[in-house]
């Protein structure tokens, strides 16, 4: 071998703005690893970057910050919230609600631990309890963000058209907003627009989302998903063919890949069988449903497709987790399997063509 | 600011994103007394901890990793701890190689444990690579042990893991000799063919004007049964007395006249010397195959509380393998033997071309030369 071969390429390079962000922030955690007001910004940034690029190594070494407080139930307000962002992470939503409760109670005005409690409660599909934090949240907070919590509840409970109007106007309002705010609402609002069937709109907010400039593992996947279903393969390859770090984003470019019969697709579709498998070796299972989709689209095995999405719908409840269990059980030929989602269907209100036909033909 | 960034955080990305953790892969293979491992470990862990990117261009190349190999060895092998039977091993570092992995490039660490004389009951594995720098690590063990391969994860939850490296049961462990044994016939191409070149001849009768399609189904079967027998217990024969260190051969010696027994029963299904009495010639080369097999358990690695154990499931393993191939050639050949094509083609053809390719092992095996 050559000693110039690059074996791997970094993530982060040092003239990388945040890298030098990062460093003075781990110099400062390390000259006071028992300081909060030095770990809190480190696991913060750390955390930020995991959702931003999609890596949870720096899950990691957020959680290696906050280590003077794993279990300490007396810690501050802000170490308590970032501990509960990691245990969400993780799938243990009972001990970030905990920890979420103990920061509410510590810092009443924490309006961050009741954004938190409401999006973990939407997860569970628990509505009323969601609507209970946005209702605590209002007060505590601008008309944006109050406007942001309802909306994404009501979108989910059969009211998307007034919430999409609502959530807009609020959005027009407010121009002086930062970007991650805007890209959050953006996003949220294209996803409205595909439930209420209107294409363009949804292209509209999605491109407006983008023009941000952010890093966005959940934007881009939801682009992507669109895009899919408009049949724009050729877009997605070239939105995602340098996000194949991300697995929930190399999905998607494999599925593009395969509908467009690229040779990448069998790379591709074998990387994401390996991390999958890699995956349960460590004994978690924390992407579910993106491997129902994966066994179901890319392997075509419904019946492990439709286990897998079942396994999920047991801790995740969104309208993507109870899609792809729909699709997995459409496809087993086994309408019986789909009689939670049917069932969260109809209690929820939520509003969706494609959704409400799927379910259609399984009744 | 932060608290701005909050809400909008908080509800885009509450579900999981999907990806892939840190993980390191350790090998560990315990064996006869010797305890040998395999560690990859990721190149951006390292970087993380020790740093890797001398240049700082954000890649790391061949010789940044060269370079470092002695930290990387010292660094990962501080972190950690095997002992055997509750006494600890020293860990030798060996040759480091670069791997892939489903997320980028891994650096291969092997070493070598020395932990006394052996053999051992059992092995604890303690493990602290990374669990300062990111909690969420994990390291994925895999024993390779006489009685089967286990698996387990370690982490900052898990440190210490407690390994049996004695026989899980003796059914198992049988169990897996025995499966061994079919294994080994199936993939042992040269035993096969040296099968396949005895039986070949059995529905066929020889006469004056040469092969002709044996008439009864009863004289093809007590042919091949011979055959099958006489090899079976020659080669059961010298498998245990090799197993048992009594009779001991040079491999490439015993390779070779395998290879030659192959070349000499395909030879004489096209110009036949013997014929009537082919099961002398199965016992008499069977007696050469049997230290063949006895090589293969060898490798395996002989368990010392359940020598006998171990070679009964291998024999009647190896005995299963072959009924299986006769089972799978009889009712086929037999039907067939009447047909043009089952003498030109199957016996005469397939004779011919089975003594070209031995021929070839056998010059590979004397002069250890590399053809095929």
């Amino acid at each position: 071998m050559d000693d110039a071969e690059v074996l791997e390429r970094l993530p982060l390079r040092p003239r990388d703005p945040a890298w030098g962000q990062l460093r003075s922030l781990r110099a400062a955690s390390l000259a006071a690893p028992a300081d909060p007001g030095a770990a809190a910004p480190l696991a913060r940034r750390y955390f930020e970057l995991a959702l931003a690029e999609g890596d949870p190594r720096y899950v990691g070494y957020a959680q290696a910050a906050l280590t003077p407080w794993t279990a300490d139930s007396h810690a501050p307000a802000e170490i308590l919230v970032l501990r509960a962002l990691l245990r969400q992470y993780r799938h243990d939503f009972e001990g970030a609600l905990a920890d979420l409760a103990q920061a509410v109670q510590v810092d009443p005005q924490n309006e961050e631990a009741r954004a938190w409690r409401a999006a973990i409660f939407m997860v569970r599909a628990d509505y009323p309890a969601a609507r209970r934090e946005c209702d605590a949240l209002a007060p505590l907070t601008d008309e944006l963000r109050a406007a942001g919590c309802h909306a994404y509840l009501d979108a989910t409970t059969g009211a998307a058209r007034s919430a999409y109007a609502t959530l807009r106007s609020a959005l027009e309002r407010a121009p002086q907003s930062g970007p991650a705010q805007r890209l959050w609402i953006l996003t949220r609002l294209a996803e409205m627009s595909v439930r209420l069937g209107d294409a363009p709109g949804a292209e509209r907010h999605f491109k407006s989302a983008l023009a941000l400039g952010r890093n966005d593992n959940f934007l881009l996947a939801a682009y992507a998903d669109f895009l899919l279903e408009q049949r724009r393969p050729r877009e997605v390859v070239a939105l995602l063919k340098d996000w194949v770090r991300s697995d929930t984003l190399l999905l998607r470019l494999a599925l593009a890949e395969r509908a467009l019969g690229l040779p990448e697709a069998a790379l591709h579709t074998r990387v994401l069988g390996e991390r999958f498998a890699a995956e349960a070796l460590r004994g978690e299972r924390l992407h579910l449903a993106e491997e129902a989709r994966y066994l179901l689209e890319l392997r075509g095995d419904p019946v492990a497709a439709l286990a897998a999405a079942a396994e999920n719908w047991k801790s995740q409840r969104e309208p993507r987790d109870a899609l792809v269990l729909l699709q997995a059980a459409q496809a087993a030929g086994d309408p019986a399997a789909a009689a939670p989602v049917l069932d969260w269907l109809r209690r929820s209100g939520f509003e969706d063509p494609h959704m409400k036909n799927l379910a259609a033909s399984l009744r | 600011m932060r608290l701005a960034l909050a809400l909008a955080l908080a509800l885009a990305c509450a579900p999981a994103v999907a990806h892939k953790p840190s993980d390191s892969y350790l090998a560990l293979h315990a064996e006869a007394g010797a305890l040998r491992g395999q560690w990859d470990i990721a190149l951006r862990d390292l970087e993380y901890a020790i740093g890797l990117d001398a240049d700082g261009d954000g890649a790391i190349t061949w010789g940044e990793l060269r370079a470092r190999q002695a930290d990387i060895a010292r660094y990962a092998l501080s972190r950690l701890t095997l002992a055997a039977d509750g006494r600890p091993c020293r860990l030798e570092p060996g040759e480091q190689l670069v791997s892939t992995h489903s997320d980028g490039a891994y650096a291969v660490l092997r070493f070598a444990a020395d932990c006394g004389t052996g053999p051992y009951g059992s092995l604890q594995v303690g493990y602290r690579l990374f669990s300062d720098l990111d909690p969420t690590h994990r390291g994925l063990l895999r024993v390779e042990r006489s009685a089967g391969t286990v698996t387990g994860v370690l982490g900052p939850e898990r440190p210490q893991l407690d390994i049996e490296l004695a026989a899980a049961s003796r059914l198992a462990q049988f169990a897996d000799y025995a499966r061994e044994g079919v294994w080994h016939i199936w993939i042992g191409i040269d035993h096969i063919l040296f099968l396949l070149s005895l039986l070949l001849p059995a529905v066929l009768a020889y006469g004056a004007r040469g092969w002709a399609p044996a008439e009864r189904f009863s004289v093809v079967f007590w042919d091949i049964f011979k055959v099958v027998t006489a090899f079976t217990v020659a080669h059961s024969i010298t498998l245990s007395l090799a197993a048992l260190a009594v009779v001991q051969l040079p491999s490439r010696l015993v390779e070779s006249v395998i290879a030659l027994s192959v070349v000499l029963a395909a030879l004489n299904n096209l110009r036949p010397v013997v014929f009537g009495r082919r099961w002398m010639v199965a016992f008499g080369f069977g007696l050469v195959h049997g230290f063949g097999f006895a090589s293969v358990l060898a490798d395996l690695g002989l368990p010392r509380d359940a020598l006998l154990l171990a070679l009964v499931g291998f024999n009647l393993g190896v005995e299963a393998g072959q009924l299986a191939i006769v089972c799978a050639f009889l009712p086929a050949a037999f039907l067939l033997r009447r047909h043009w094509f089952y003498r030109r083609v199957v016996f005469a053809g397939g004779s011919a071309a089975i003594a070209v390719v031995a021929a070839v092992w056998m010059a590979e095996r004397v002069f250890d030369l590399k053809i095929l």
